[in-house]
Order: structure tokens, then sequence, then C-alpha cells
């Protein structure tokens, strides 16, 4: 979800990613930023969130109280009142509330304001406050506060886009254990042992008078084994934590004139891809999503793949590809209509059949009779989903084999921690890397200084992933991730 | 010089004539500067006041680094050992350490002799009580006769003569070691310059009548033949090695010690301060490790010339009836005599953070601190810290900047690093594994690492430089022909086993094997090598190199890391109080402890990431350089 609509209209001068560069402008926590923290669009309320040290001042410039009701601004308290722009002519009737330094979300001062949602009343808000002097948050800019004020480690930071970034309930409950400290602990514990094993080789390095009985260097070895064991399955729980964190990504493919596009527009109930009797309609990909029982899914239309065909259709077929082979599951789409198709579909079987796959057979309508029974049969050999889009037949079993296929897929939500990030995917399999080769290099009876080389580095891994350790990259790379407006 | 002293016109006053003192004052004057130094008695200058023994784990590493750029001590150690032997053999060459036991007398005398002939220092007998300023800055010392000795540096090495008291059972001696005047006036003078002043302890075992010892109870423990010498610079002697033994403490041991926990002063309360966790006295082992029922205890010659032995491991402040009767439940030790009691003594330090990484103190331009007064102990740390201070003194008379290495390129880096970010609970000692880039940093690369710091600021001769550079290219090239050069499985005899599937393997290939020890690779390095084998120095190091080529290379990487934070300076001068988003406990550490680069600033304990994170964006908008 991108709120950049908002954002551009917000802007009051161009700044670099930080805005720190400037060295006129006062540091970052002397500004006081603003930004719209709930989806924009229609709706009924929205939230505006003001954050540094001139919140108050700004919020008191703007916000007239209700007459009889002139309650001092008190922490915590939310204050019923009419927003008003410099001239003090009022915007929109609002809620507001505010939160002193030390004790919000970024730990600066911060002031929020409920107004009516739609997109004309939070544009006055906003730019009436950013003409008062605030300035307009850049994505991740209020994480970046409570990270910097040190309320939260840089895998809660992580969470709070992740968490931004959910679509749906499940997405929510992996980012939320990861925001409340649950994953950082559990990486705690990792590193805990990691280091008893590697204050153990050390000793043995300072100390080498204190050798290493062979019964300890086989409990070495297993508590080695253990740790190699969590730390894989932790990195192994990244494809289900993408797929919760980014939807299931569905691919709806076929040849031409399948009836890919008519899928497409049936599961998003509305007609989105451009629908025509012509091969070779749909050239490049749309993406949507749809809510699949509580579960994101994306679904993707794509051109249809054959080998004939214009230069911007051969163009389409390769975007196609890509995304086919990123996507989590292909629903190929057959017009069961065509006399050949059984003979094409053996073909395109030949490189279908190693990924996850769904086939639908399509316009069954127009297979009447005989054709119908003999079509079924061949479908049954093929275990194809038998539709048809045009009178909606077929489709209400395809959604339930769809959504049984993504169960299937889903990672167990139960089992605790997972791995969301691709960032920290990469930390863990460089760990696990590292530990491996320390493994074998005790196994070996290999020289112990380079296996406390192996095991300081997987511990630099994942201090690298909790932010235990600090370098620049992390953090730009962090940030800039960022949605605006958490 | 030593004795009249006529020439009063110094640049560097060095107060105290230890490890550090004398490091100090050599490095200085090696810089063109003239260096006295001030100590008590001349004629022990650089004494052994514990062990006997020069080096050790992660000790030698330093001596390597002392004389790499000049330094005295490995030259020291290597004219006056006894024994010569490496640790760590068995590991792999990064955390090889050779230990030299020296002879006490013979290694005072060296010291004193070359000190003597050293036209640029001279040594002065007196005691320092006083360090003199002018408008801000050192101006000089002041001595006991009221004498005043006027120099723009002064680099103080006192070891564990501030405030020294020495500890035997409930009897205490004001002493800088056993026999010897503490320097009480001195510490007061810092106190009274706003110095923080702390306390810290060590100990000393009981020294025993060799001839009263049942060695036929004790583990041998000889020299390694050839003996490896600690420097290049020294001439190969031939020398008959004396052995050390080793033994152990019994089920009496124990029940004594434990019995009398309340007698000796580490637990009467008598004692406060902390000692090293690392050397621990016979009380603490017994106390601490309740489960262990035997202890090593290894006996060391205390000199040629002499039957004296120095127990190692049997440090005690126990009165001198319960020493006696203790050491002698030790096995061969049964009728032992004990010529000198082992005691504990405390003494002053100040704690580091008052020191920058050159070791100037940042309260006063132009002192330096170096040794034990750091916090440290140990001869090679003292050392390694006095030739630093010696360096930057004058450097800082010659208005340049200080030489300061970071972790990456020594082992005087890591511990000048630690001293600069953490606080000193316990004296401390070096290891290896508080070098993160160990692998790059050993014994057998020291000049790789050094010579051309030494080179710049004169601190080798410029002939040795040069004859070092054409080691390093028989090196490199011994390197190349290793890697180029295949030999046939079938003449590796049982090596050969591993390489089943090749018929031919290159040297280099053979080097890298794990379980493939340098000395089981050697001898065949010496039939295929080309014609290196006359030198095996060149061959060892080429063998080394590439045994840990591939560390090496992804240790370099973690380097490039650690050396970007390195390079986002941090001035001196910044006010941390106006830093907004600080938490308070971060604004007090980083205010004590004023890190000098953003990397610094994440090593200073009470730091957290988010705290360097914030410090990094004030750095930034300040215009800092990120590189
Ligand atoms: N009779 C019948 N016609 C259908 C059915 N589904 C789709 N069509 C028709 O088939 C034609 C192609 O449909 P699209 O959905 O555009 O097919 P597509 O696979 O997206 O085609 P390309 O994008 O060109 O690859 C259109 O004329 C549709 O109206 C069906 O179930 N029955
Ligand atoms: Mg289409």
């Amino acid at each position: 979800m991108s709120y950049s609509s908002v954002r551009k209209t917000r802007t009051s001068r161009p700044r670099d990613c930080h805005g720190l560069q400037e060295t006129s402008s006062p540091p970052p926590s002397d500004d006081t930023i603003v930004a719209l923290i709930t989806p924009p669009g229609e709706g009924g309320v929205a939230a505006v969130r003001l954050a540094g040290a001139r919140s108050l001042t700004l919020l008191n410039r703007h916000f007239k109280p209700h007459r009889g009701r002139a309650v001092r601004p008190q922490p915590f308290l939310m204050r019923h009142g009419w927003f008003t722009d410099a001239d003090g002519s009022a915007i929109d009737e609002v809620l507001a509330v505010y939160m002193p330094a030390g004790s919000s979300y970024t730990g600066q001062e911060q002031v929020e304001i409920f107004c009516h949602g739609g997109d004309q009343s939070v544009r006055l808000i906003i730019d009436a406050l950013i003409h008062s002097g605030a300035h307009a948050a850049q994505p991740g800019e209020f994480t970046r506060l409570a990270f910097l004020s040190g309320r939260i480690d840089l895998s809660q930071a992580e969470a709070v886009a992740a968490i931004i970034a959910a679509n749906t309930n499940n997405s929510h409950t992996a980012a939320r254990e990861q925001l409340l400290g649950g994953y950082s602990e559990h990486i705690g514990t990792l590193r805990e042992h990691l280091v008893d094993v590697m204050a153990e080789i050390e000793a043995s390095i300072d100390y080498p008078e204190e050798e290493i009985p062979t019964a300890e260097r086989k409990a070495l070895l297993k508590g080695m084994s253990e740790l190699i064991g969590e730390v894989k399955d932790l990195a192994d729980t990244y494809r289900g934590g993408r797929i919760i964190r980014d939807g299931f990504k569905v691919a709806i493919a076929g040849r031409p004139n399948a009836g890919k596009s008519s899928l497409f527009n049936l599961l998003l109930r509305q007609q989105r891809a451009l629908v025509t009797p012509q091969p070779g309609t749909t050239r490049d990909y749309l993406s949507e999503w749809i809510d699949l029982y509580g579960y994101a899914v994306n679904i993707i239309d794509t051109a249809g793949l054959r080998t004939k065909g214009g230069h911007v259709e051969k163009i389409g077929q390769d975007a196609a590809m890509r995304v086919i082979s990123t996507c989590d599951l292909i629903v190929w789409m057959v017009d069961i209509s065509r006399k050949r198709w059984e003979h094409e579909l053996g073909r395109d079987m030949k490189w279908l059949a190693e990924r996850r796959n769904i086939l639908v057979g399509n316009k069954i309508d127009l297979t009447p009779g005989l054709a119908r029974k003999r079509a079924r049969i061949a479908a049954g050999r093929f275990n194809l989903v038998p539709v048809s889009c045009l009178t909606g037949r077929g489709v209400k079993r395809f959604k339930d084999e769809l959504s049984a296929a993504i169960r299937q897929n889903l990672p167990d939500l139960t089992s605790g921690v997972i791995v969301t990030e691709a960032r920290h995917r990469q930390k863990l399999k460089l760990a696990l890397g590292h530990l491996r080769k320390a493994r074998t290099n005790i196994r070996l009876g290999e020289s112990p200084e380079l296996t406390a080389f192996d095991l300081r580095i997987a511990v630099n891994a994942l201090d690298e992933l909790t932010g235990r350790v600090y370098t620049e990259d992390i953090l730009d790379k962090i940030f800039s991730r960022f949605c605006i407006g958490k | 010089m030593i004795g009249l002293v006529r020439n009063r016109d110094f640049d560097i006053l060095v107060v105290g004539g230890g490890h550090a003192g004398v490091e100090a004052a050599l490095a200085s004057a090696r810089m063109g500067r003239k260096a006295a130094i001030v100590t008590m008695d001349a004629d022990k200058l650089a004494l052994m006041s514990c062990n006997p023994a020069i080096g050790g784990i992660g000790k030698s590493q330093l001596v390597k680094e002392i004389d790499a750029l000049g330094g005295l001590m490995a030259e020291a150690a290597d004219a006056t050992g006894i024994q010569f032997r490496r640790l760590n053999l068995s590991r792999g060459p990064a955390v090889w350490s050779t230990r030299a036991q020296a002879d006490r007398i013979a290694y005072t005398r060296f010291v004193v002799d070359y000190v003597s002939r050293h036209r640029r220092v001279d040594v002065i007998e007196a005691e320092a009580t006083r360090i003199l300023t002018e408008r801000g800055h050192v101006a000089g010392v002041e001595l006991d006769s009221g004498e005043v000795i006027l120099a723009p540096a002064v680099i103080v090495a006192s070891g564990t003569f501030l405030g020294g008291l020495i500890h035997i059972g409930q009897k205490k001696i004001k002493a800088g070691r056993m026999g010897e005047k503490a320097a009480c006036r001195l510490s007061d003078s810092l106190r009274e310059l706003g110095f923080e002043v702390g306390r810290l302890k060590t100990g000393t075992p009981p020294r025993l009548d060799g001839d009263s010892i049942d060695w036929s109870l004790c583990a041998r423990q000889p020299g390694e033949e050839p003996p490896p010498f600690f420097s290049a610079r020294s001439p190969r002697r031939s020398l008959k090695q004396a052995t050390c033994h080793l033994t152990y403490t019994t089920d009496e041991t124990k029940a004594i010690v434990t019995a009398n926990f309340t007698r000796s002063p580490i637990f009467s309360g008598q004692i406060n301060s902390r000692g090293p966790r690392y050397c621990p006295s016979i009380e603490t082992k017994f106390h601490r490790f309740v489960d262990k029922e035997r202890h090593q205890i290894f006996l060391e010659p205390e000199g040629a010339g002499t039957s004296e032995i120095y127990p190692n491991g049997f440090s005690t402040a126990l009165p001198e009836d319960l020493q006696w009767e203790a050491i002698r439940t030790v096995v061969g030790l049964e009728r032992a005599r004990i010529t000198k009691p082992g005691y504990a003594i405390e003494y002053d330090f100040c704690p580091a953070y008052q020191i920058k990484p050159s070791l100037v103190t940042r309260r006063l331009p132009g002192l330096f601190f170096a040794g034990q007064i750091n916090g440290t102990s140990g001869y090679e740390e003292a050392a390694a810290q006095g030739l630093i201070a010696g360096v930057n003194a004058a450097l800082q008379i010659a208005d340049e900047p200080p030489l300061v290495f970071d972790r990456s390129e020594a082992y005087i880096g890591v511990m000048v690093d630690d001293l600069c970010t953490r606080s000193t609970t316990e004296p401390y000692r070096m290891f290896t594994s508080r070098a993160e880039y160990r692998l790059s940093l050993r014994e057998d690369n020291a000049r790789d690492r050094l010579n051309d710091y030494a080179r710049k600021y004169g601190l080798v001769p410029a002939e040795e430089c040069a004859e070092f550079a054409r080691l390093r290219e028989r090196t490199e090239a011994a390197v190349a022909h290793f890697a180029s050069t295949r030999i046939r499985i079938a003449e590796l005899g049982e090596l050969g086993r591993r390489f089943k599937r090749h018929t031919t393997v290159s040297l280099a290939n053979l080097l890298k094997q794990p379980n493939i020890s340098l000395d089981m690779a050697l001898p065949l390095l010496a039939r295929f090598d080309g014609g290196f084998s006359d030198d095996r120095q060149v061959v060892e190091r080429a063998a080394i190199i590439i045994r840990y080529s591939g560390y090496v290379d992804k240790q370099q990487r973690e380097i490039d890391k650690f050396k970007k934070m390195e390079r986002v300076r941090i001035p001196d001068d910044l006010d941390y109080d106006s830093l907004t988003g600080l938490k308070k406990e971060a604004i007090e550490k980083l205010a004590q402890y004023r890190p000098g680069s953003l990397g610094q600033a994440g090593r200073i304990e009470g730091v957290t990431p988010g705290d360097v994170a914030v410090l990094s964006v004030h750095l930034r908008k300040r215009g800092v350089a990120f590189p």
C-alpha cells in the first residue's frame, strides 16, 4: 500500500532521504514532522500525527476547543474541537490528543489529530501544519525516531513496517510477534548459545593447559548441531514468512485467448482487465489483491504464452515468464473448446509439472453433448477444474481448490517466530554457513582459531540482524523501505 | 649516564624505570629526544617483580610488535632467556605464542647496561613527588629532594608503586615492591590535579629454594630446540636450556587453604580492590572453583645462577606460616623451603577514560600515562604502552599528530582501544581472544604490519628496514612458487590418502588442508621448495600466509566494515549534552570516554546501537565526512 500520492502534495521542499544533509536546518529531533497515519482515501476517520519538540505548540496554534470545554491540553486526554488554518477559520471538526516526550511511540513529543476521512480535509490540515513550520515526514521517519529514542530495536522497527504493509489478519500476527520483541528474544537465545560455544573454544586457545577432553568435544559438537538446526529452522520459516508478509502470489497463465483475463475479472468482481475475442489481448501483466478466506492473495493476469506473435506481445510473454517463475502458484488455463487442447496441454505439462499448479479447463459452455462428455474424461485425466467464465459455472469449486492449495502452502503460525524479511533470511543464511564450517572444523580437529573465526562471523550476523551492532548501511536500508506514516 | 646528572635539559621525563618506563625513554630517544628516567633505584631498571618470564599467549604478540617498533623487550629476553618455547604449537600459527623463561638478574643487568650506553637517556635516582604544571600544561616533576626538573612532556609509568600496599596475612607494608618504598606523594599530586584514582590488586607467589624440591615427582617441561627467539635482531646464540616442571596441589592443599580463608586479607575484608580473574590467588582458586580438586603449579627457575624457583599458580596473601604449611602439601614440595613469602599488593591506578589513545591525559596536556597506572598488568602490556607513550610524547613536542594503531593493525591497538572504551574492573591482561582480527595479527607478521610505522618514525635503523623489505620479497616469491608447484600424490605417502581422486596437488593446496600442520608440511616443502629451503624463515612465513589466505581474505572484509566506522571521526570537543535524542546514560558515557570515532563510540559499554545511530545523525548534520 502506498501513501505516495498524499506525500507528494505535502512535501514543502525537496529533501534527501533523511533530511540531514542540510547543515543549516535544525537537527531532526528538533524538527516537527507530520503525516497521515491512516490509509488515504475515503474512510470514516483519518488520523494525522505530529512528532517533535513543537508538536504541542503547533496543535495549540491550530486547535480551538469547543466552546465551554476549554480544557487545557493534558497528556493522553482526548479533546474535542475545531482545527483551524492560520487565519483562524475552521477546517474540520476534530479530536486531538497530546503525548509528552518519552511516553509516545516515537519517544518525541507527539500529537495525534483525528479528523473526518477523505482527502480534502486531511490535505488542508497537513498543509496548515506545514505552513506553520512542520515538515512532511519521510518514509519510515516516525519509526526511525522510535528506533533512535531507543524505544525499539531494529527487528522491531522492521516489524512496524510489516504491520503497516500487512493486508490481512495473519500477516498482522507475524509482524506483531516481531514487534513485541519475541523475535529479538528468540535470536537473543540463539546468540547466547553461540557465545557459550565460542567461550569454550576461546578458552582452549588462551588457556591451552586446559585441554578440551574428547567427551566435551562431543558435547560441543552436539551443541553446535542443535544450534545449526535452530538457525536453519528459523531461516526456513522465511518462505512462509514472505508469503505472510507479501501475500500469496498466484499467476493466471495459459495460451492466448484461453480466458485468463475473464477469470481474473471474475475473481476481482470487476472488469479490471480487457477481454476481447482477439488472442494476444493482454500484453503487460496486471496485479491485484483479493481476500480469500482471510488470506491476502496477489492475483496476476499474464499475457498468453505461444510461439507466434508480434514484438510487443513477445515482450509481454517474457514478463509473463518472469512473473510465473517468482509466484507461489500457477493457475494454468486451457480452452477446452479447442480441438487440439489435449495435445497442447500435454506439451505444456513438460515444464508445468515442476511447479505448483492448478489446471483449469475453461469454456465448458462451448462443449455440448458428446463433446462435453469426452472433454470431461480428458479433464479427469489431467485433473482439470472445469469452469465457464461466461456462465460462472465451476468458479466456486475453483476458488475452493485455490484456497485449499494456499492453505497447504502456508507456514504454521502457531509454531512461534517467523522470518519475514529478506535481510533477516540473508543474515541467518550467512550465520548458518559459518556455523556449518565451524562444526566441520571441530569435527576434523582443525585448529580452534579457525573455528573461532567462523563463530565470530556468525555472532556478528545475528547481531546485525537485531541491531545489536550498529552499521550505517543497515539503517539506511531499513528506513528507506518504510511506508510513510509510522 | 647514571648517578650524577649534569645536563637537566630534557625533552621527556619518565617517572618509573619499569618495563613501561624503559621503553618510553628509549623510544623517545630513538626519535631524537633527550629523555630521563626518574626511578628510586637505578640498578633495578625493568625488574621482573613477578614471574621471571616474557611472552606467553597474547603477550608474545605484543613483544613481537614492540620489537617491530624498535623496542628493547624482545632483545633483552633473547639475550638473557634460559628457556624458550612456543605455546599453542598444536594450534594454528595465529595463536602460536613464544614464551621465554628469563634470568631475572641478567635481564635487569642487560637493560641497565643498554640504557647506560644510550647517550640520549639519563637515569635520575630519586623519587618523583609532584607533577608540575604551567598554564594548563605539564611543566616537569619535583623530586623528593625538593629539586625541580623541567620538561615539556612527562610520562608516568609508576607500576605498583603508586600508593603501593603489600599484604601478607594481617601484616600490611607500604611498599612498591617487596623491600622498596611506595610512592604515595605522587598519587596525592595526581589527585590534586583532579585525576580520579582507583585501586587495584595483584599478587605474587612465594619463592622457593630449588634444592629443597623433589624434582623426581614433577613432570619435566623442556625448552624447544632450536630456541625460538623473539627478535630478528638478536644474534642466534647457543644455549643450554633450563627445564621447567609441572606439579599439582593435593587434597591437603585444598583442606588447608579452605580452612583458612578468613586468614587471607583477600577474604577477610582487608583488601577490597579487585584482582585479576585470570591470575587468581590460590585462595581464590579454591574458593571459586569448589569442584576442582587440584590445580596446576608450574615450577619455573628464576635464573641460571640461582636455585630460586617461582611456583607459578600459587600466588597467595596467606600469613607466612600458612604459606609454609600449604606449599608443602604440593606434590614434590613436601620439604620445600620458602625464600621469600608471597604477597598481595594493592596500588593506585587512574581509570583509563582519562587518557586518549595516544596515552596523553585529557586533563593535562603533555602528561602521559603508561603501564599499570592505566589499569593493565603484565610486563608486555606495560612495555607496549611505554613505547607508544614515548613515541607520542616525542611527536607532541614536534607538534605532530600522534601514533595510534587501530584494532585491525596491532594487539597494541586492541589494548589501547579497550582501555579507552571500557571501565577497568580488574587488571587488564592481553588475550588473543581480545583481538577480533586475530588471524591477521600474528607473531610472524608483526613486522609486516608495523615496519612502515617504524621506518616513518625512525624507530628502526634504515638498513634493518631494507633487510626486511628483502625478506618480504623472498616471502612473496615463495608464496608464488608454492602455488604453482604441483607434486604427485604418490610421493606424499600417508598424507596422499586424502587426495584419492587426484594425481597431483599443489603445495599450496596441501598446506591448506586441515590436519596437516606446518610441522608435517615443512619437510615436504623442503623437498620441493625450489631453492628456498636454506631459509626456513621464508618457507615458514610463506606457508603461514598460504594456510590462512582464504580466512584472511574474509577477515579483510570484516576489517573493511570496521574501518568504515573508524573513519567517521568525532570532534574531541563535541558537546554531548546538546545532542537531542541521546539517552542520559549514553551522554554520560560518551562525555566521559570521548570516543575518537563512530566505531569507537559503539564499543563503549552502555552505549547502544540506537545511541550510535543518533550520534551518526548529528555528525552528518555537522558535516562530518562519512566515507
Ligand atoms: N464461451 C465462452 N467464452 C469465453 C469464456 N471465457 C472467456 N471467453 C471469451 O474468450 C475470449 C478471450 O477471453 P480473454 O479473457 O480475453 O482471454 P485471455 O486468455 O485473457 O486472452 P489473451 O490475453 O489474449 O491471452 C473473449 O472473447 C471471452 O469473452 C467462457 O467460459 N465461455
Ligand atoms: Mg487477457
